[in-house]
């Protein structure tokens, strides 16, 4: 077991003892708070991207000193797991700054990238869709994976399969999980990629079934990570711990993510990008992890908006200049109106400038299901790379601007793609063709689109 | 001298301990109780949840407020005559199922608190059983569940069959709200309420279980 690991395990049952109350509305709020202002970390309330070097260094610092002062709370045993900086110093410099997705020819090697770098950062696409319909489930994840733009994947939690349903704590679960993980790799053997990354287990809610899925081989080091995510606002429980030792025990990469809820106990984006940075120094020492997805949410119930994306972007900074990691952000959920609105596209396209010029090595396009909106990322992803910081800010602010046709009804997949041979009708096709026009014609050029 | 639209303001900004004094000079001055409560104590909450809609104010304001607002109800609840009491009589089993978030959830708790409810919290990760259980021992009214992901679902419409095949489901009001859930949803599993909102609780209690 790692020393850092073990220290966390020690520490659970000897650190300082206080309520979970006291420590979310009073430690934690208070410290941040304060560190916030030392540091001067200020959201101009419009910006939708946090470009400035300067202020990420001092995201950074603010931080590592909130993980320093305030610690993790362990819910299991009501103390404080606390590390000292020189803990904190050496996990930073014993990271692995750069890790393999996927096996043979669908082998990714993240790399850091830093902002205009022309490594593109990797994007994985949602594969699978809300049902218990494993056929349906499976022609999801076809018409992604063949996509040739298509770096990864990451799975649609599975409901069911039939009648079993996803009971957690339960085998049902573990049952639907390992449905999930076959179709997988049978969509990936289908689109002539064994071994292409398949992100995390999304089926599985619990340690039982995460431990299972991998135990089946179906996912395994090579194609897939292990969550050992932080609880919201610097809190850890042992199953933290148990899977993060299972992680390291059988060479799994662990998964380490951050989701901080923006106005529950943050005030707003700054705060939040403060906290994705203490998580992840956090995740870093317990798990020994290094690929990273963080993330914020609202407490308003969106995923989207200036707000979100100013702290997604500003902690992808941070950590881009101080920490190296391979650094995956959450971004689009797509738009209820589905592939065939403008605003799907537009939201890809902003995610993925926001990314590139973030000196991020990777996106998690959680919304839309499509093959086509897949290869559209991949390709904006690539097309984008290269942007400077400023010419990127001006790009989404002009695709934000930028009119939008009203919002058609939505359509299933059915409707989309001939189910037979899984190619996108002309209507998706067209819309992903007036989407490289706009973006040519805003400065972006990619080998298959208009000149 | 103070006004109730000072203790507004004092509820409206959390400041516990001086929002405590003036209710208490309030009272003293005799001014009438009820528009204490009405018109100090709760509006200065529903201020608090209308800066929150407008991200002008954050989920720990919200229970900051509830503190507040639950230290000078019973200086209140002290001086109204016997008989006159804004407690509801009613008792709600509250907790999540499955799931460790507990914001939402302790939101609602504080607010039906203030409602006038006796809130029985089991807190996170419950089973249906969990919820069941208290129910029968606590002799609720109702039973309100935070669902706020997927598999939390299937473990909601376990609890509505798990309560028809203990026949008693009628005994029971179930309302249910969280982050993955609809109100066509909630229509379809058989819960007798759906709230978007926190606040939603309060009002979807008073209408099912017909508290004035």
């Amino acid at each position: 077991m790692s020393k850092l690991l073990w220290e966390a395990i020690q520490r659970s049952t000897t650190g300082q003892l206080m309520a979970e109350e006291k420590f979310e509305t009073e430690l934690f709020p208070t410290v941040l708070a304060d560190l916030q202002a030392k540091h001067k970390i200020e959201w101009d309330g419009e910006s939708p991207i946090m470009a400035d070097p300067d202020l990420a260094d001092a995201i950074f610092q603010a931080g590592k000193e909130l993980l320093l002062e305030v610690g993790l709370y362990c819910k299991n045993t009501r103390r404080i797991v606390k590390f000292t900086a020189e803990e904190i110093e050496e996990a930073i410099r014993t990271a692995r700054t750069e890790i393999t997705l996927g096996k043979d020819r669908q082998a990714i090697t993240i790399s850091p990238r830093a902002p205009g770098d022309p490594q593109h950062p990797y994007t994985f696409f949602p594969a699978g869709t809300l049902t218990t319909d494993i056929e349906l489930y499976k022609t999801h994840a076809k018409v992604v994976m063949q996509e040739p733009t298509c770096d990864g994947v990451i799975p649609i939690p599975l409901y069911g399969v039939g009648d079993v349903k996803n009971i957690a704590d339960s085998p049902a679960q573990t049952l639907v999980c390992l449905t999930e993980a076959q179709i997988m790799n049978e969509a990936a053997m289908w689109a002539g990629k064994p071994g292409l990354f398949l992100g995390i287990p999304m089926s599985a809610t619990t340690p039982l079934t995460l431990m299972s899925a991998f135990g089946s081989g179906l996912y395994n080091k090579h194609n897939c990570t292990l969550p050992v995510q932080i609880i919201q606002d610097m809190r850890i429980d042992y199953d933290r711990l148990n899977l993060a030792f299972f992680a390291e025990q059988h060479g799994i990469e662990p998964w380490m993510s951050s989701s901080p809820a923006l106005y529950a106990y943050l005030t707003g984006p700054e705060q939040a990008a403060m906290e994705i940075i203490a998580h992840t120094l956090g995740m870093l020492a317990y798990s020994g992890g290094s690929l990273t997805q963080a993330m914020s949410i609202s407490v308003h119930g969106t995923y989207i908006g200036s707000d979100i994306s100013w702290c997604n972007s500003a902690a992808a900074l941070a950590a881009e200049r101080n920490l190296k990691l391979p650094w995956v952000t959450f971004g689009s959920m797509g738009n209820p109106a589905g592939p065939l609105s403008d605003e799907a596209w537009f939201q890809v396209a902003i995610a993925c400038i926001s990314a590139c010029i973030s000196g991020m090595e990777g996106l998690w396009l959680a919304g839309g299901s499509t093959g086509v909106e897949a290869r559209w990322a991949g390709e904006m992803a690539r097309a984008a790379a290269t942007l400077k910081p400023k010419e990127g800010v001006e790009m989404i602010k002009k695709a934000l601007a930028a009119e939008r046709a009203p919002d058609p009804a939505p359509v299933s997949l059915r409707a989309l793609y001939d189910m037979k041979t899984l190619r996108p009708c002309d209507e998706l096709v067209g819309q992903y063709r007036k989407f490289t026009r706009i973006f040519t014609e805003l400065g972006l050029s990619y080998p298959s689109w208009p000149h | 001298m103070a006004t109730i639209a000072d203790l507004r303001q004092l509820v409206s900004e959390t400041h516990t301990e001086p929002a405590e004094a003036m209710t208490r000079e309030l009272l003293a001055e005799g001014l009438d109780p009820f528009a204490i409560l009405e018109q100090g104590v709760m509006t200065g909450l529903n201020d608090v949840g209308n800066r929150f809609a407008a991200k002008k104010a954050i989920v720990l304001d919200l229970v900051r407020a509830g503190v507040t607002a639950k230290a000078c109800i019973p200086l209140i609840e002290a001086v109204l005559p016997r008989g006159e009491s804004k407690k509801t009589e009613k008792k709600i089993v509250l907790g999540t199922m499955l799931s460790q978030h507990n914001i939402g959830k302790n939101l609602v708790g504080t607010l039906l608190s203030i409602g006038g409810f006796e809130v029985v919290d089991v807190g996170e990760k419950n089973s249906p059983w969990d919820f069941y259980e208290t129910a029968e021992s606590s002799g609720a009214d109702m039973i309100a569940v935070s669902v706020v992901f997927a598999p939390a679902m299937e473990k909601f419409t376990e609890l509505v069959d798990l309560l028809k095949e203990m026949k008693v489901r009628e005994k029971y009001r179930i309302i249910v709200g969280g982050a993955v859930t609809s109100e066509k949803w909630a229509a379809s599993e058989e819960a007798d309420g759906w709230g978007s909102q926190a606040k939603d609780a309060v009002d979807l209690a008073r209408d099912l279980l017909r508290v004035e």
